[in-house]
């Protein structure tokens, strides 16, 4: 509670004075560097925490910053929350990442896949050449079955005439026996 | 709007509203960061590839099996036509029988 009237009267002794900014900015700067050096020397915290005082030179009244000491795990702390801030920045970049390395291994399980098959085309279409190859080669051998299937057709009818002719001899021997 | 905020921070202290500007700071650096993602569309657009991929997955492996049917099927062709080429070796006899017996 003192500590908040002392700050009210800092702040009240800070806002009176408008036109002596420029000058406390220079002494709040000096005031604010012995502020942040004594750092082991604020480690007693019952010193005083505040600094405030009122210089009047030449009938100007100027005022010192109203800081308090810093504590000696500050820059710990700062440290730990830049970390934490980089370790959260990470991870949400780390998901569009893995979306990404996703998409890769899938492309590369896919190209594998496409690899083998076009290595079984390249083989089914050499066979296939060759089989053209080979049956091309046996045409004249299927000329010839088709020759051969020809000459048994004509066989085939001179074996019907043959049969019959026989049969016509074999009535009129008949008739001629009977005679 | 910046009075209303100055008196309210009035009271506080300087490590309260030193505390407070960081919060925001922290705060903003998140939202941003965030906004930045979402604006890019990178999880939509490479979680659709994903989906297509695998809708695709399936024709791919129905076409390897027909792949594989096809080079089973040429296997056996070139069975049947060693076969045939064996036997047809034996019609240049049977054309000469042939051409012997219709003469």
């Amino acid at each position: 509670m003192a500590a908040v009237g002392d700050e009210a009267a800092a702040m009240d002794s800070i806002s009176r004075e408008p036109a002596a900014q420029p000058a406390a900015l220079h002494p709040a700067a000096g005031g604010a560097a012995p502020a942040e050096r004594p750092d082991p020397a604020a480690e007693s915290p019952a010193a005083a925490p505040k600094k405030t005082g009122t210089n009047s030179d030449g009938g100007v009244e100027t005022a010192e910053e109203a800081v308090e000491p810093a504590e000696s795990d500050i820059n710990e702390l700062c440290s730990e929350m830049f970390d934490k801030m980089a370790l959260f920045l990470q991870g949400e970049l780390t998901a569009t990442c893995e979306d990404y390395r996703l998409l890769e291994n899938m492309n590369k399980l896919t190209s594998l896949k496409y690899m083998e098959m076009k290595d079984i085309s390249v083989n089914i279409s050499c066979n296939l050449q060759d089989l053209n190859n080979k049956y091309a080669s046996l045409q004249p051998y299927l000329d010839q079955i088709n020759k051969i299937e020809e000459q048994v057709s004509s066989l085939e009818q001179a074996a019907y005439k043959l049969d019959a002719y026989s049969k016509k001899l074999e009535a009129r021997f008949k008739k001629l026996e009977k005679r | 709007m910046a009075s209303a905020d100055s008196q309210s921070r009035f009271g506080q202290s300087v490590k309260g509203l030193l505390s407070d500007k960081v919060g925001s700071c922290s705060g903003d650096v998140i939202a941003l960061t965030r906004q930045v993602l979402k604006g890019s569309r990178s999880q939509e657009l490479l979680g659709q590839a994903a989906r297509n991929m695998v809708l695709q997955e399936d024709a791919i492996l129905h076409s390897e099996d027909s792949l594989r049917k096809m080079s089973i099927i040429t296997t056996h062709l070139q069975y049947q036509q060693e076969a045939i080429q064996k036997n047809v070796e034996h019609s240049k006899n049977l054309q000469d029988q042939l051409s012997h017996l219709l003469k």
